[in-house]
């Protein structure tokens, strides 16, 4: 029982962690159905730069207070870089391909990922790079006999917060209305007076900013970046994403979450190397009978 | 214009066809090419092979006999994979076959790339010296697969030899090694590939011979990012050992960090594959401080003698830090070739080829040691090193004909 | 293809060639033709392709054949593809377990190939039939999704496949076979030529189907279900049938590339041959190349692999010996910019020139359609 309760506890957090990821996804694809294939290789960006920034400050020597201040230096230093250069990316590549047919898009964001992975393979080298441990390592349920370090409660901590001001934003701001508005139908929102390009790059800097957050959770859990972790991170970020239901966000956390434990308990008990597999195996069932996720709302095409 | 676009990349493609394709011989000119991993996270371990080969080379004044020698250092592995490749290794092989020039081929890194590029270069009677390949199909008889060796030798004659212990030796005293130590359950992992499957498997076994319980024995995904579910399955079994045959570029280090976050107090064992800084620094120094064995099939670099110390020392010289275990063995393989080609005094592949099985007594950085029948060197030694202070520390040898005489 | 009035020189030039203006004609209109001849006759008057060159060219018809399969899916219906790769693996594990000694099929060759190309499309089918019916971006990632599942379970399932290592050893075509005192399977396993010769047969042959195809009901009806499915359905071309029958095609011919492939390194390799990377690159091949259009397709390949094994190695020895990059940093190396021009060439594709470097007419038309 304790063991399925770790694994439980693993998995919720993994899926945490994977619910940030998804959460950028499903912005852009909510506002202009694109499926961001460079979100991953953003987010593997953010890394080399809280690695950078961590080697440079030296902070792996901070201590106590110092190390959670460290924290959210990293995330919102992390949270612009990542939210400007998705902002950068969109207005270069992405605007004028706005109306073009769905593949060019598509496509060029194919293109943007390689290049990001380019720059990280130049930043970080081909091998893995180890990330500090910075939070301390104290497990705080060992009296439950399982593990867990103020590690794992970050990424969960920071996940509600984040999802809670994502909703806000999207429900009640104006910000969040016209981003609602264009997600509808960009030609109507233009008429109403929206700047239909401002509320996109505004959209692809919150789905950025969030990256480069999840960026330095990612770092501080894991422990290791890679020049490539954007692609596997990509695949199952976007896998829950649209398992939630993409363009919806409490959608992707429920898919986050859900593919997390998936992946835990299947390691547990199927075997880790089938893990893969099996959450590709339900992607593709859930989008077989119900393609519009978990928590989304069916949309009919219109002709 | 559509037209020129077209007919401009399709005299590209033809004039590079055309280019690729020129080669005369020179009948002073003897080549020497490797095939190893020189892009990708191996980059680091290969890097240091060339450099012993570059030194080797360079010992012998560049030449060999009456003939110059020129090195070609050929990548097998490409970009897009960030590893060898099949295609890439078999290309390789065959430039190296259809070069005149080229007398010895010292490579390959992986095993499983050797299984590849041997059936070609058998082809041609080219001599093949591997500095690293441990999988122990490639030569011996009866312990790989079935119809290895002899699927690599479609001519039935022999050219391939190493000059590094296979892991019927490393795996085995492994095992030898931790029942020594105390060890009565271990867990298993390996990284589903050739030499990393196949040492865990011959661990596997002497482990089970020996009575030490095996609590588990899985296959890991080596493109998976982290394993905190694995390790939780592995702490739920409470082994005293944990041993893991992969590499680096496989995840050795990740494991390792992953086993320390999950409060696993268990020893790591991992083999040759993970000798190298690269692990320790991928795992974290803390994470194996005093708890991780590294075994590796010879002598590690600080215990080397003879001439294997004055290579150590000179490659310090040149480059200004200790050589990774394997620079030594890429030297070694150089100085054989270089010997065989020297002692056919001509540029026959096959007599070359004859000439370096053949050798039974060579004096060499290594010691002194010979290849067998199969191709294998003599040498049986078996080091075992613990990572101390974030750096490889010797632990004790284990000689095999030592291991045969114990109970 | 090209329907091009009977040529004649530049209007009211004197002095124009008419001879000079029938070959350009002759060149530009039967160019398969003409590149045909040219690689029959290449390995008579390049002696390099009896060696290495020659593997390398056989494995670029090889590409060729699987980017046109390809090119069924994306180029003619329309469809996102980002698993070919997987088909490509299991026509050649098929092929693999259909021949190698380790199982008690060993069929022949053209059995082989023939039966591991329709039990491809056969997989093609079961993964269509539920998923086409999916919004484009949607399909896209289901096919993604079961490129990784394969590759997995290629991995996974030893007993079957070999995991890592692979199938092997695939005998060569012909083994056993005795055409005139000669062992055909000696030969294919020694003179690289042999391979050349099958795998431009096969492409030659995969060229003209497609080219049927293209003019066919079935070809048209592709392109109608790509340009607008609704009008199509209201047209009375059966959508789902359309598009289920081109994920057919496009998986029994990226099959046929798999037995070729397995048959001429004589081993499956190991399943991360059949990755995603695999998949994207045939994928840029065929979007720079031309989507929709063969000869596009063929260029596109030949670029793509002629960068990646013939330019970037030479550019990378190059460096070496001019020893610009004495540390080895991947910054000064060629080889370690691949991604980003890459990348770079998609994006430039897209935004300027979607329809690729050798478009078919109709998609150049669609492409630039006014907004």
């Amino acid at each position: 029982m304790v063991f399925f309760l770790q694994q439980c506890l693993i998995g919720l957090t993994n899926g945490a962690l994977v619910a940030m990821v998804a959460l950028g996804y499903t912005m852009v694809y909510g506002i202009i159905r694109l499926i961001n294939f460079a979100h991953g290789d953003l987010i593997m960006l953010g890394a080399c730069l809280a690695l950078t920034i961590v080697s440079v400050l030296g902070m792996a020597t901070w201590a106590g207070a110092g190390t959670w201040l460290g924290v959210v230096l990293l995330v919102v230093l992390c949270g612009l870089f990542c939210g400007g250069l998705n902002v950068a990316v969109d207005r270069i590549v992405y605007r004028p391909l706005r109306n073009a047919p769905k593949l060019a898009p598509l496509v060029s964001a194919i293109g943007v990922s390689f290049i990001f992975m380019n720059i990280g393979l130049f930043w970080l080298g081909p091998a893995d790079r180890s990330f500090p441990e910075l939070l301390p390592a104290t497990n705080l349920l060992a009296g439950e006999g399982l593990q867990f370090t103020a590690k794992d409660l970050l990424v969960i901590v920071v996940v509600v917060p984040l999802m809670i001001a994502l909703s806000v934003l999207v429900k009640t701001t104006r910000l969040g209305k016209a981003m609602r508005a264009v997600s509808q139908d960009p030609t109507a929102a233009a008429l109403v007076g929206i700047d239909v390009d401002r509320v996109i790059a505004a959209t692809f800097f919150v789905g950025g900013f969030l990256g480069g957050a999840a960026s330095v959770i990612y770092g501080l859990y894991i422990n290791t970046i890679g020049f490539q972790m954007g692609f596997q991170n990509g695949l199952y970020a976007f896998t829950a994403a649209v398992l939630g239901g993409i363009g919806s966000i409490p959608g992707a956390v429920v898919g986050g979450i859900v593919i997390g434990l998936v992946r835990a308990l299947s390691s547990a008990y199927v075997g880790e190397r089938w893990t893969g597999a099996i959450v590709f195996a339900i992607l593709i069932v859930i989008l077989v009978f119900r393609p519009e996720g978990l928590l989304g709302r069916g949309t009919k095409e219109k002709v | 214009m559509p037209m020129k676009a077209r007919t401009w990349a399709a005299w590209l493609v033809v004039g590079m066809a055309v280019a690729a394709g020129c080669r005369p011989a020179d009948p002073t000119l003897v080549k020497i090419v490797s095939s190893l991993p020189r892009t990708g996270s191996a980059k680091q371990q290969s890097d240091t092979i060339v450099r012993g080969i570059r030194m080797a080379i360079e010992e012998a004044g560049g030449r060999v006999g009456p003939f110059r020698i020129e090195y070609l250092d050929l990548d097998d592995s490409t970009a897009a994979a960030g590893q060898w490749t099949s295609e890439a290794e078999a290309a390789n092989a065959r430039r190296a076959l259809q070069d005149p020039d080229v007398m010895a081929y010292i490579g390959t890194f992986n095993s499983g790339a050797a299984k590849v590029s041997m059936p070609i270069l058998n082809l041609g009677d080219l001599l093949m010296v591997s500095p690293a390949n441990t999988a122990v199909g490639l030569t011996k008889p009866g312990l790989g697969a079935p119809g290895e060796p002899e699927v690599y030798r479609p001519t039935g004659r022999f050219n391939y030899t190493r000059v590094v212990p296979a892991d019927d030796l490393q795996g085995p005293l492994s095992a030898d090694w931790a029942k020594k130590r105390g060890v009565k359950t271990v867990y298993i992992l390996d990284d589903n590939e050739v030499y990393g499957k196949g040492i865990a498997d011959l661990f596997d076994e002497r482990c089970r011979e020996l009575g030490i319980e095996v609590l588990g024995h899985d296959s890991i995904d080596a493109k998976a990012q982290e394993f905190k579910s694995l390790m939780a399955s592995v702490k739920a079994t409470s082994p005293d050992l944990v041993y893991f045959g992969g590499t680096t570029q496989t995840k050795g280090g990740q494991l390792a960090k992953d086993m320390a976050s999950a409060g696993i107090g268990a020893l790591f064992m991992v083999p040759d594959g993970c000798r190298e800084q690269v692990f320790i620094d991928s795992a974290g120094a803390a994470n194996l401080e005093g708890r991780c064995f590294v075994t590796f099939g010879g002598l590690p670099p600080e215990k080397l003698t003879g001439k294997g110390q004055a290579f150590v020392e000179r490659y310090r010289k040149m480059f200004g830090e200790l050589p990774e275990a394997y620079a030594v063995y890429g030297y070694e393989a150089t100085c054989v070739a270089l010997q065989a080609i020297r002692e056919v005094g001509a540029k026959e592949r096959r007599a070359i080829t004859e000439r370096a099985l053949a050798i039974r007594d060579f004096d060499g950085a290594l010691g002194r040691w010979g290849f067998d029948a199969n191709g294998d060197t003599t040498m049986q030694t078996l080091t075992v090193s613990v990572v101390k202070d974030g750096k490889f520390e010797f632990e004790e040898i284990l000689d095999a004909s030592e291991e045969a005489a114990a109970p | 293809m090209n329907m091009s009035p009977a040529p004649t020189g530049p209007a009211g030039e004197p002095g124009s060639d008419p001879l000079r203006d029938r070959v350009l004609a002759f060149l530009r209109e039967r160019w398969d033709f003409v590149a045909l001849v040219a690689l029959a006759v290449a390995p008579l008057v390049v002696p390099a392709l009896g060696g290495a060159l020659g593997g390398q060219v056989t494995m670029l018809f090889i590409y060729c054949i699987l980017a046109l399969g390809l090119n069924v899916m994306v180029g003619y219906t329309g469809l996102v593809h980002l698993g070919i790769a997987a088909f490509f693996g299991i026509g050649a594990y098929l092929f693999a377990i259909l021949t190698v000694p380790m199982y008690p099929f060993q069929m022949r060759f053209v059995t082989a190939a023939a039966v591991s190309a329709l039990a491809t499309a056969g997989v093609g089918l079961a993964l269509g039939a539920p998923t086409l019916r999916l919004r484009g971006d949607y399909l896209a990632i289901v096919t993604l999704g079961f490129g990784e599942v394969v590759k997995v379970t290629l991995r996974n399932l030893e007993q079957i496949t070999g995991g890592m290592k692979g199938l092997n050893p695939v005998p060569p075509p012909g083994a056993g076979l005795k055409i005139g005192g000669t062992d055909l399977g000696l030969a294919f396993a020694i003179d690289p030529r042999w391979f050349y010769y099958l795998a431009l047969l096969t492409l030659a042959g995969v060229v003209v189907a497609m080219r049927r195809l293209e003019n066919s009901r079935l070809g048209r009806a592709w392109v109608a279900v790509r340009e607008d499915e609704l009008a199509a359905e209201a047209m009375g071309v059966s959508a789902t049938r359309v598009k289920l029958s081109a994920f057919a095609m496009s998986s029994a011919v990226a099959g046929l590339a798999g037995c070729l492939y397995a048959a001429s390194l004589s081993t499956t390799a190991d399943p991360n041959a059949y990755d995603f990377n695999r998949s994207i690159m045939v994928l840029c091949a065929v979007i720079l190349g031309g989507l929709g259009s063969i000869p596009g397709t063929l260029l596109g390949v030949a670029l793509l692999v002629g960068f990646d094994t013939v330019l970037a190695p030479w550019a990378d020895s190059t460096i070496q010996q001019w020893n610009i990059n004495p540390s080895g940093s991947s910054l000064l190396s060629f080889s370690g910019w691949r991604l980003a021009i890459f990348g770079l060439a998609l994006i430039l594709v897209m935004r300027y020139r979607p329809e690729g470097l050798v478009p078919s007419r109709r998609m150049a038309a669609e492409l630039h359609e006014a907004h």
